[in-house]
């Protein structure tokens, strides 16, 4: 599957890559990070000009993400429950909404690019806890803009190391997770043996 | 407590984990060759070894497409009749004999 949609990119470029990154958007699993390296060894190859790709990714992630709010902001908690188990997780809707609330913009900006994973849990969520439809669209381009400048950049840089790139950024991506995670685990442990025992 | 407890020690673990894997990976960055894959175009393949794409496409007996041609490894095996790891080991073959000619000083 994923060399299928590496082959499509290579082959049609920038509609191909607006396509993919739109269904990624929504929730579908597929290697975006490595889609987007790819699209910046094309334009380091002259096969693709980078304003295009950046345009296209931009626009197409937009596009979905916009889809997934739309679908928890209108289509409510049970569809979103549903749709939780057709991607294979069911994460507590309410523990989801209440992140969302706390991390606010930033945590939208981050899951853009960095925290990727989290993205389209994040568009759903923010659309259940009904975060202002502006603020979102805001942070929303500003990520994906961000996100697909960088890594297209990456990919023109290391054009001819794209694999072994892909691999450090999706090592690197869950390294920062696990890291995140620690930090919020420790800060409860510490909190949990900090509180006064009843005797 | 006790599972946030794990959990924690698991979080600690992956992150030393990834963070290598990570450190890993960019060693070979610097130092191997990007393996030849399925997916790739001929044109993208010339440029991740760097050699002429019209080498490559000359060694696997293949005219390119005009004006691009972006065809993958895969769909030129499928346009030939012909198995995709024959076809990479004749372009990875090419790539050597560009990299060290005979008689020749390696690039």
């Amino acid at each position: 599957m994923n060399d299928q949609l590496l082959a499509v990119v290579s082959q049609y470029g920038a509609p191909a890559l607006f396509g993919i990154v739109t269904i990624a958007a929504i929730g579908v699993p597929l290697p975006i990070t490595l889609l987007l390296i790819v699209a910046g060894s094309m334009i380091s190859q002259g096969a693709m000009s980078l304003w295009g790709a950046i345009g296209a990714a931009g626009a197409g992630s937009v596009l979905g993400d916009q889809a997934g709010y739309a679908i928890g902001r209108w289509g409510g908690p049970a569809v979103v429950t549903k749709l939780s188990g057709l991607f294979g997780r069911r994460a507590s809707l309410q523990t989801m909404e209440a992140k969302a609330k706390a991390w606010g913009g930033p945590g939208i900006f981050i899951t853009r690019w960095l925290l990727s994973p989290l993205g389209p849990w994040i568009n759903l969520v923010s659309g259940t806890a009904r975060y202002p439809w502006h603020r979102f669209l805001f942070w929303d381009i500003l990520g994906e803009i961000t996100g697909a400048a960088v890594y297209i950049s990456l990919g023109r840089f290391f054009s001819d190391r794209v694999m072994a790139l892909s691999a450090v950024l999706s090592d690197l991506t869950w390294a920062i997770a696990a890291l995140l995670a620690a930090v919020i685990l420790g800060y409860q442990l510490l909190a949990h043996l900090r509180r006064p025992r009843v005797q | 407590m006790l599972a946030v407890g794990l959990a924690f020690l698991l979080a600690i673990a992956g992150t030393f984990v990834f963070a290598y894997r990570a450190g890993r990976h960019v060693r070979q960055i610097r130092t191997e060759n990007e393996p030849i894959h399925g997916w790739m175009s001929v044109p993208f393949i010339a440029h991740t070894h760097h050699v002429p794409a019209s080498v490559l496409f000359q060694a696997i007996g293949v005219h390119p497409r005009e004006p691009h041609d972006r065809r993958s490894v895969r769909q030129i095996a499928h346009d030939l009749n012909r198995p995709v790891p024959e076809l990479i080991a004749q372009l990875q073959r090419a790539i050597d004999s560009a990299a060290h000619p005979p008689g020749g000083q390696p690039r």
